[in-house]
Order: structure tokens, then sequence, then C-alpha cells
């Protein structure tokens, strides 16, 4: 194979891929960062990397948990470790407003507001099981956390939120 | 299992199976699992964000920005030292090329190449590996080296130049910090590593070396100190 049919080829593998899981990395990314504005620029920047170091992916069954790494990263990158754990929902930035005015229905706002208002440390493994479908072992491996800590973090992320939408 | 196992688990995760001869004979525990699957299927509308339209950013001809920038050395030599230098490189680049099936230009360009094949590593945590698991990426007959050097929360042994190599991960001021341990790989001079996005440096130490490369910005010089000084070869 010539060197004009690699870069082809690798180019529609890439696409492929993108095309596959770009709403899975945004989705995480928003929820990450709990802004659609970071969410689009980390998710750009994750494509970037991803594209090169796409050789480096052997099996394409593992793209999603390699992709989501990547977001992962880029989106700590992008905070440097300066965000702020919690943030006051009546102070939100437009971008960050954006993330809870998706649809006009009463009952999801004040769920999305819940899961908003989560730390970071029990919002991620509950967006890592319930919109990817990770289980706790690969929660644990992808936070560097043991399989405890995830369960629990999971069961508390659960109680924290009946608890919160009860009292709306 | 009692109830509150049992509301624990499916609590964590509502996939949870076990428990089934309690769930039989327990209405309580019946009408918490209705309740969590309920409760998930909300998480999972609330979740379910729209998604702007997919814009790909510019890609780069990897052919050409794969190349990474590194300083050239500065070399005071004489036209047939340069020669000499010639057949020596193409000597090494033979050799290489019966050996290996991807062919570098330099240890350098390798060391390079080597930090995007693993995104897994770079992961900003302050999760620490195990003593046991370090000491098995980093055998006492290699070398020495524990979390005195930074928290490492990476640690596995990869292949430089051909030779099985502890690659290390510790948490440096501006994200992780990547730590190459080559006890085979002797340079003759420090050289500097420079890319896009990275900075980093390859110290000489004894007869081999060590690379150091973190985010730009990283205070690099700082951490090879210590670095340094936690290293010990024992060849």
């Amino acid at each position: 194979m010539n060197s004009s049919t690699e870069a082809t080829a690798r180019r529609r593998r890439f696409d492929q891929l993108v095309g596959v899981f770009h709403a899975d990395m945004y989705r995480y990314a928003a929820w990450l960062s709990r802004d659609r504005a970071i969410a689009e620029d980390v998710v750009q920047e994750a494509l970037l990397r991803a594209w090169k170091s796409l050789d480096a992916l052997r099996d394409d069954a593992a793209a999603k948990p390699w992709l989501l790494t990547i977001v992962r990263r880029e989106n700590a990158r992008h905070f440097e470790r300066k965000r702020l754990e919690t943030v006051d929902i009546d102070d939100l930035s437009a971008s960050q407003e954006a993330l809870l005015a998706e649809q006009p229905d009463r009952e999801l706002d004040e769920m999305r507001e819940a899961i908003f208002e989560l730390g970071d440390d029990y919002r991620e493994p509950l967006v890592l099981q319930v919109m990817m479908g990770y289980s706790t072992t690969e929660i644990a491996e992808l936070m560097g956390l043991k399989q405890g800590a995830v369960l629990t973090r999971l069961h508390r992320a659960r109680h924290k939120l009946r608890e919160t939408v009860e009292d709306r | 299992m009692n109830c509150e196992d049992y509301k624990q688990a499916i609590a964590a995760d509502p996939s949870f199976d076990g428990g089934a001869a309690h769930l039989s004979e327990c209405a309580a525990c019946q009408a918490y699992r209705k309740d969590i699957l309920s409760l998930d299927n909300r998480i999972s509308a609330a979740l379910n964000l729209s998604v702007p339209e997919l814009v790909m950013p510019e890609l780069p001809d990897l052919e050409v920005e794969n190349v990474v920038a590194l300083r050239p050395k500065k070399r005071n030599t004489t036209t047939w030292l340069a020669i000499a230098a010639t057949v020596v490189i193409a000597a090494t680049v033979g050799f290489r090329m019966l050996s290996t099936d991807i062919h570098y230009e330099s240890l350098e360009a390798e060391i390079i190449a080597h930090l995007d094949h693993e995104p897994a590593s770079l992961v900003v945590t302050s999760k620490r590996v195990s003593d046991k698991r370090l000491s098995a990426v980093v055998p006492a007959d290699m070398s020495t080296m524990g979390h005195t050097a930074g928290l490492v929360t990476y640690a596995r042994t990869c292949e430089i130049n051909g030779k099985a190599v502890p690659h290390l991960v510790i948490q440096g001021e501006r994200g992780p910090v990547t730590i190459l341990l080559m006890p085979d790989e002797k340079i003759d001079a420090a050289a500097d590593l420079s890319g896009e996005h990275i900075d980093g440096v390859l110290l000489p130490v004894g007869n081999g070396s060590i690379a150091i490369i973190g985010e730009r910005g990283e205070r690099i010089d700082a951490i090879s100190n210590t670095v340094r000084n936690s290293v010990m070869w024992d060849t």
C-alpha cells in the first residue's frame, strides 16, 4: 500500500470512529466540564490528539474507552486543576445555562440541575455508568480508583439525586 | 443478603442481579429496586444532551507534522569526522532495519513518538501506583526509584530502542510528567526535547539516560533534579 492510499485509509478509519463516538465524546465532555462551550473546545482538542495517535489504537473495538480517556485528559488539561468543585446554580455563564436549558420539561430540568450540582467525584462515574454503559470495573480503571470506591460513589450519587429531586 | 446490602448494591449498580432469593421475598426491596430503575431512566434522559453538529478540526498531514522539532546539537566536526559519522549512522540504521519494524531517526524521536502511544498513562489523578507494582516495573537490580521523585501514578514496562524500560508518570504542576528510565541508553550530553505542547529533557546518568517530558511550561528542571537524585543505576 503506497503512502497516499495509507493516508486515505487512515482518514477513513478516523472518520468512521469519530462518526460513531462523537456524541459520546461531546456528552462526556459536557458533563465533565458542565459547560457547552468548553465541551466543544475539549472535543476539538481531543479529536486532534486522537488523530495524531490513531496508530496506537490497534483494536477499533477499544476505540470508545480510548477516545473517552483522551477527552478526560483534555478536560483536565483545560482546567489545569483550577476548577471549582461547586458551581452556584444561580450564577451561571451563558454556556453553562445552555447545558441546563435543553428541553422544556420540568422533570428533566430538575434532574439535570441535580446532576449539574453533583460534585465531580460523583457525577463522572454516574455519567460513565448510565450514559456510557461502563461497568464499575471499567470506571475504576479509567478513574484510577478501587472498585469499592466506585460503588460507594455511585450509591451516594443516586442517593443524593433522589434527595435533591424529591426536595424540589 | 439483607435489605441494606441489597439496597446498597442496586443503588450502586442497577444492573445488579444478585440477591434473587432475598428480592423474591422482600416487598420493600422490590419497591426500592423499582424506584432505582425509575430514577435511572430519569437520569439517563437528563444526561442525554443534544449534540452539536460535528465540526472536524483541521487535521495535520502526519507525515509532516509528526516530525517533532528537536533542538539541533552544536557540533564542531571536521570533514573526515563527518564522513566517519555518516558511516556509523548508516551502519546503525542498517542494523535497526534488520532488527525492528519501526525506525526512528534518533533516540529522542523514538521517545517523543512513544508519548502518544499510551494516552491512558497521561491522566491527571491523585491515585498512586502500589509499591508492589512500582517495584515490579523498576526492578531493584536496575535502579531504585520510589515515590520520592513525586506521586507516581503510572508504571509500565515499555520498549524503547528494542529494550524493555520502565515507563513512569508522576504528577507535575501542569499535569502528568512522563519518565523513561533507560539504563542501557548511554548518551554523551543532555538533550532538550521540545514540541508544540511539551517540554522535556534527555539526561545522561551513568551508563544510561533518563527522559523527562511534561506539558509545556512544566518545571522540568526541578523535576529532573529530584528524579536524577532518586535514581541509582546498578550498572
